[in-house]
């Protein structure tokens, strides 16, 4: 008898067919997952999306008339490698940073203007509470600030107080304290976030916390008669690190109230559409802070003039608002582009 | 979206799929039935990545012992020193890195997978079937905060302080953290939130088509179409394996209870008797080709309780 096998089934004429390209698959998505996706030629890149479009289609064809387990197995599994590779999270950096930055960060932030009113009655109403608690009773200060005062606390006299927001480095590591505060500040505006998830109380109630340690040491600097001074000082980074709280928290809200009043959606699509939104402007929060960190780090030292600190505050609040209000707004009459595949 | 398509005919029957499956329409509108992760593969991800995490500002203090910066004298050397202040920066610098951004950086590389996520060969999704976006990373990532650091802090604050009030936050953010065990697709809060999925991933090898190895033309092997109709789908999975596996006493004792089920007759040449390897061989085919046949007219059989 002849070596051909008795049977002769569709769906081993259809292995048959198919097989090789499932293999170049295969060999393609290992080659790409570790990283080789640069070493790939024009002909092969161009190759990659076919094969895996037609290796999907052999999956879907398999699926309904094969029924060799294993081969289904092999062709899950390679689809499943390659769709998570295909549609992973990498898009080419420069278009997703351009994106990211004129549309969809200004952009999210607008749709949160709401939230963004609530988190800053937050936290003016802490900051005023910070101030009107510690006149009443100076006893107030100590657990408001809490172990952020490093020196700046009840007994120190002005030439200390006066120290502390100098503009010399005298002493103290004070960019290294600087960093740890931004990491502390940015774990603030984290859990602000997050705990937007558990009904956006705790996060009303961090926001006023917040704002009550920035207003003790407001009062603080008050009572010796340096609070234009430390608003001056505080407004340098302050201005774009608050912002970057009051975003933070307000995304914190939005996701709250995403889950309590989902609307005409189920409670689980709006909380990952509201998501997707909240976390957008979260990104534009952390790198905020990031932005803060680095004006903590320079401009303190170097920006001792109270005017100047004003100037470049009150700049930074400007830009940001400028940011904020204006990028990324549709234009009226949108030219025609054709964009493929890259978000 | 788990419902069975009879147009397309796939995530009908996925037997093999042991444990929650996670359907996912890709955008050529084919239907990806992944194998959810298991809470404990999840777990074994994060316990190695926290290991990691741990183990690298150790690695980094070690190397920092062993470099000839002790020529660097610190005694004279005070804290203001640029060189001080610059290694102090990086430290903290590192240390929020590995808290903060290990997860989210890692999960937007190609692989979107940290080192953890990979040893336990599980991936992130997204759940709509589209691109995994920058921002559902971040906020999946961010809700580590509420889910995981919150629940450790306030554990650490009750075994401190041991009052009811931080137990009973203990207990909530618990119920939180253990969220991905009360629900079908094992997602965590920042999974809903971020609407990602963290799936099962694995490397499958193509074997050869046990179709094409029947043996051929032997005349003792030829069954009637009530003998190979006993069995469905999931028997010829079975089958499938067995023959895969190629374990002698499995062989017998399978073939066995199928010839006792189809009422087999052995030739009466002593030499037309075939192996139980030949003969598993020879009625997978018949099987497959059988119920391959039907499934090609749209009369799939699950099992031999089916018609």
């Amino acid at each position: 008898m002849s070596d051909q096998p008795p049977l002769q089934l569709k769906s081993q004429k259809f292995r048959e067919a198919r097989e090789k390209d499932w293999k170049a698959l295969a060999k393609q998505i290992d080659r790409a997952e570790n990283g080789g996706l640069r070493k790939f030629t024009t002909e092969e890149l161009l190759e990659l999306p076919v094969l895996y479009r037609s290796t999907v289609s052999s999956l879907s064809m398999a699926q309904s008339i094969s029924l060799d387990h294993n081969l289904i197995t092999f062709l899950q599994a390679l689809c499943a490698r390659a769709y998570v590779y295909m549609y992973g999270p990498h898009a080419r950096p420069g278009v997703m940073v351009r994106d990211f930055f004129l549309r969809d960060l200004p952009r999210s932030v607008r749709a949160l203007w709401g939230e963004l009113a609530l988190s800053l009655l937050c936290l003016v109403l802490g900051i005023v509470g910070g101030i009107l608690m510690c006149m009443a009773d100076p006893s107030w200060y100590d657990p408001l600030v809490g172990g952020m005062s490093q020196g700046r606390d009840l007994n120190a006299s002005v030439d200390d107080l006066r120290k502390t927001i100098g503009g010399t480095d005298n002493g103290e590591p004070l960019a290294a304290f600087s960093v740890f505060l931004m990491s502390h500040n940015t774990q603030v505006t984290l859990s602000a976030f997050a705990l937007g998830v558990i009904g956006g109380l705790p996060t009303a109630f961090l926001m006023i916390v917040f704002g009550m340690s920035v207003g003790a040491m407001v009062w603080l600097f008050a009572s010796k008669g340096l609070g234009p001074d430390f608003v001056a000082w505080l407004s340098i980074h302050g201005t774009t690190e608050l912002t970057a709280v009051v975003i933070g928290a307000a995304a914190g809200f939005h996701l709250a109230r995403r889950i309590m009043f989902p609307g005409h959606l189920t409670r689980k699509a709006a909380l990952s559409e509201a998501g997707r939104l909240a976390g957008t402007a979260m990104l534009g929060a952390m790198l905020m802070l990031v932005i803060a960190g680095f004006i903590e780090g320079v401009a303190r030292q170097t920006v001792t003039e109270m005017w100047a600190r004003f100037a470049f505050g009150g700049g930074m609040a400007a830009l940001w608002l400028f940011y904020f209000l204006a990028v990324g707004r549709a234009h009226k009459v949108r030219p025609q582009k054709v964009t493929h595949g890259q978000t | 979206m788990a419902r069975p398509d009879l147009m397309k005919g796939g995530a009908v029957t996925l037997p093999s799929l042991n444990g929650p499956v996670t359907p996912v329409t890709t955008p050529e509108g084919v239907v990806l039935s992944f194998r959810t992760a298991s809470f404990a593969s999840r777990l074994a991800a994060l316990l190695i990545d926290f290991l990691i995490i741990v183990l690298a500002p150790v690695l980094l203090v070690i190397l920092y012992i062993l470099l000839p910066f002790e020529h660097v004298k610190f005694d004279n050397v005070n804290m203001d020193h640029p060189f001080v202040q610059a290694l102090l920066i990086l430290f903290v610098l590192i240390g929020f890195f590995l808290r903060s951004g290990y997860f989210t950086l890692f999960e937007l590389g190609p692989r979107a997978a940290t080192p953890g996520k990979r040893i336990m060969k599980i991936r992130v999704i997204s759940h709509d079937g589209g691109h995994l976006t920058p921002s559902a990373v971040i906020t999946r990532n961010a809700l580590r905060e509420v889910e995981l650091y919150l629940p450790l802090t306030l554990a650490l604050q009750a075994s401190v302080n041991g009052g009811w009030l931080s137990l009973v936050a203990l207990i909530w953010a618990l119920t939180l953290a253990l969220l991905p065990l009360f629900n079908s697709s094992r997602a965590r809060l920042g999974d809903f939130l971020a609407g990602t999925r963290v799936v099962h991933v694995p490397r499958e090898r193509l074997s050869f088509d046990l179709a094409e190895q029947a043996p051929v033309g032997s005349p003792g092997l030829i069954f009637s179409p009530e003998q190979i109709s006993v069995y469905g789908e999931k028997e010829l999975v079975v089958l499938e394996e067995v023959l895969r596996e190629k374990r002698p006493p499995t062989l017998r004792a399978v073939a066995d209870r199928i010839k006792t089920r189809i009422g087999w007759v052995e030739p009466k040449i002593a030499s037309e008797v075939p192996s139980d390897e030949a003969f598993l061989r020879a009625y997978y085919a018949a099987l497959r080709a059988q119920l391959e046949g039907r499934m090609l007219m749209g009369r799939r059989r699950k099992d031999k309780f089916d018609d």
